[in-house]
């Protein structure tokens, strides 16, 4: 193999996992961005957008696209249920809500730890066969689920700019008080940011669910790069967190392909930090 | 008392010193998710000081404290001039970072398979090498850090960090150097944490990047939560609380974690302060009473 088909592959790999990451930091910022919590179950609710896909597919036997759209609808309410019960005392409390959301994920996580087990279990495939591009090859199952996946962020995008609702939601994360004064109704757009943030995340385990394993631990490694790439993209931007996905998640491939994978994380790491010295804001946040 | 209430007295001394480690980052207002990592800093380097390069004890222990405290500077002296939030980002993502590296690097950390056989701590050449006679080294330095907590509070500095936690904009106006502050008690947060680590090690005989995970992190964090992270006693009542639970709840770790979990929003929701503000609160309640 020569050296631009290797770098041609992994570029495309990059390209699909940057998606993942960009589907878990988009929901990750759109809550930080209403609520101003740091919210650690993030990565439980990939988990269990897994689990419900994975329950859907193979227990009840729906297809794929229905499995997925119910996992959304599904952890929306859950979202909702929990901001509405757990989190409302703590909203714009950045450091209590912290730690309030990490005893979240311990219960959730413990919580599909007791009903699933430990064992990863593995989903069968949404699609056979490779497509070709030129001499590159990508399996048919990634392609639908990249595909799945940028129609998701083209509808979350489309919701947020033109709906009344989105736009609303987007004052909210602009400035709390003037929007309240517009009479955005807070008490609705609170929940409903916190669900629509772990939806997205849960559709993103739901979409991964065919191409990894299915297990109560998933949601750590999709998470730790959601808080890399919002701390690249700058808290709170979506178009950045969208700019550093795609980077980090090609970076990451590429990187992976010549170097060791810790070596490739060691160094994004490195890349972090730099970027923290030179420009603490992010590639396209606004300075504080 | 037997070995065994021995072994959860020492555990539990030893927890003292690391989540009195946190406290003392967290009385500057930031809340690191990453002290697991410094733990283990300080343990693998003092104990490969000690086994591979031959350092007495109390030597590889100092080593391995400044290790984690050079790290802690470095990272800190970044990451403390950004928002809180990215304080906690990075703090997580670098003990994840760390784990890694332990478990790659393993011509010289042992990989997985970890390091076995760390010999007894050593001082003056005695060798503390049963439970009982560690007991007394544990009680020693919990106690020597709850002093440390309880001093520190009275002083300027510690009014100072209060300060700096209340209202860090207010603190910077009043003349404070809210980064310089908050990097002071970063840093020896991170050594205080270190010794903990050191000491864990020399204990167990065992030390393996699994033992340094984030689940280290968030229970040292829970255990200071619920103890309480504006008292001094805090750490104390946390550890004392929170260690032996597991034991009481053998068999079923995962009923233990989500316990953890719903006390951790409860005691955030009606009891901000932690366990130690009750404390406070009875007393207050009874000097009324009189």
């Amino acid at each position: 193999m020569d050296l631009s088909l290797l770098i041609g592959q992994a570029v495309v790999n990059g390209l699909v996992v940057g998606l993942l990451y960009l589907l878990m930091a988009v929901g990750f910022t759109l809550v930080f961005g209403v609520m101003r919590i740091v919210n650690f179950a993030h990565a439980e609710f990939y988990m269990l957008g897994a689990f419900v896909t994975f329950l859907c597919v193979t227990r009840f036997e729906l297809p794929f696209l229905p499995s997925v759209a119910l996992t959304f609808v599904v952890a929306v309410i859950i979202g909702w249920v929990i901001e509405w019960a757990v989190l409302k005392p703590f909203r714009h409390d950045e450091l209590n809500g912290m730690i309030a959301t990490i005893g979240l994920a311990m219960i959730l996580q413990n919580g599909a730890l007791m009903l699933f087990g430990p064992d990863p279990q593995s989903m069968p495939s949404v699609a056979t066969g490779v497509l070709r591009m030129g001499d590159l090859l990508v399996p048919n199952s990634r392609v639908y689920v990249v595909l799945c996946s940028a129609a998701v962020l083209l509808a979350m995008w489309l919701f947020l700019r033109t709906s009344r609702t989105g736009r609303a939601l987007r004052a909210v994360v602009q400035d709390i008080e003037i929007a309240q004064i517009q009479g955005i109704k807070a008490k609705l757009i609170y929940p409903l940011g916190f669900g629509l943030g772990v939806g997205l995340a849960a559709v993103a385990g739901g979409l991964m669910a065919p191409l990894f394993s299915v297990s109560p631990f998933i949601g750590a490694g999709p998470m730790l790069k959601a808080f890399i790439v919002v701390i690249l993209g700058g808290l709170g931007s979506i178009p950045g967190a969208a700019l550093a996905s795609l980077l980090l998640g090609i970076t990451e491939s590429v990187a992976g392909t010549f170097l060791s994978t810790s070596t490739a994380d060691i160094l994004i790491f490195a890349l972090v930090i730099g970027m923290l010295v030179v420009r603490p804001s992010g590639l396209l946040g606004r300075p504080e | 008392m037997t070995d065994f209430h021995v072994h959860l007295l020492v555990l539990v001394c030893l927890n003292v010193v690391i989540v009195s480690g946190l406290a003392l980052v967290s009385r500057t207002g930031q809340l690191s998710l990453g002290h697991g990592a410094f733990v283990g800093i300080a343990a693998y380097a003092a104990v490969l000081a000690n086994m591979k390069a031959g350092w007495p004890f109390w030597l590889s222990a100092l080593g391995g404290i400044a290790c984690a405290a050079l790290v802690a500077f470095v990272l800190g002296w970044v990451i403390l001039r950004l928002r809180g939030v990215y304080f906690v980002l990075v703090t997580f993502a670098f003990a994840e970072l760390v784990r890694l590296a332990l478990l790659d690097w393993a011509t010289l950390t042992g990989g997985a398979n970890g390091i076995a056989g760390i010999p007894p701590v050593t001082l003056f050449g005695f060798a503390f090498d049963t439970k009982l006679r560690f007991l007394v080294l544990a009680l020693a330095f919990a106690a020597a850090s709850v002093f440390f907590l309880k001093r520190l509070a009275t002083t300027p500095t510690g009014h100072a960090c209060d300060a700096v936690a209340e209202n860090p904009a207010l603190a910077e106006a009043s003349g404070l150097n809210v980064h310089s502050i908050q990097l002071q008690a970063f840093v020896i947060g991170c050594a205080i944490a270190g010794l903990g680590g050191v000491l864990l090690a020399h204990y167990v005989g065992f030390v393996s990047p699994e033992s340094f995970n984030t689940a280290l992190s968030i229970n040292v964090i829970v255990m200071l939560v619920i103890g309480g992270r504006q008292s001094v006693w805090g750490p104390l009542i946390g550890a004392a609380i929170l260690t032996p639970l597991p034991e009481l709840l053998r068999g079923a770790v995962q009923t233990q974690h989500i316990f953890y979990g719903a006390a951790l929003i409860l005691i955030l929701h009606f009891l901000p302060g932690g366990l130690a503000s009750l404390a406070g609160r009875l007393f207050k309640g009874e000097e009324q009473r009189a």
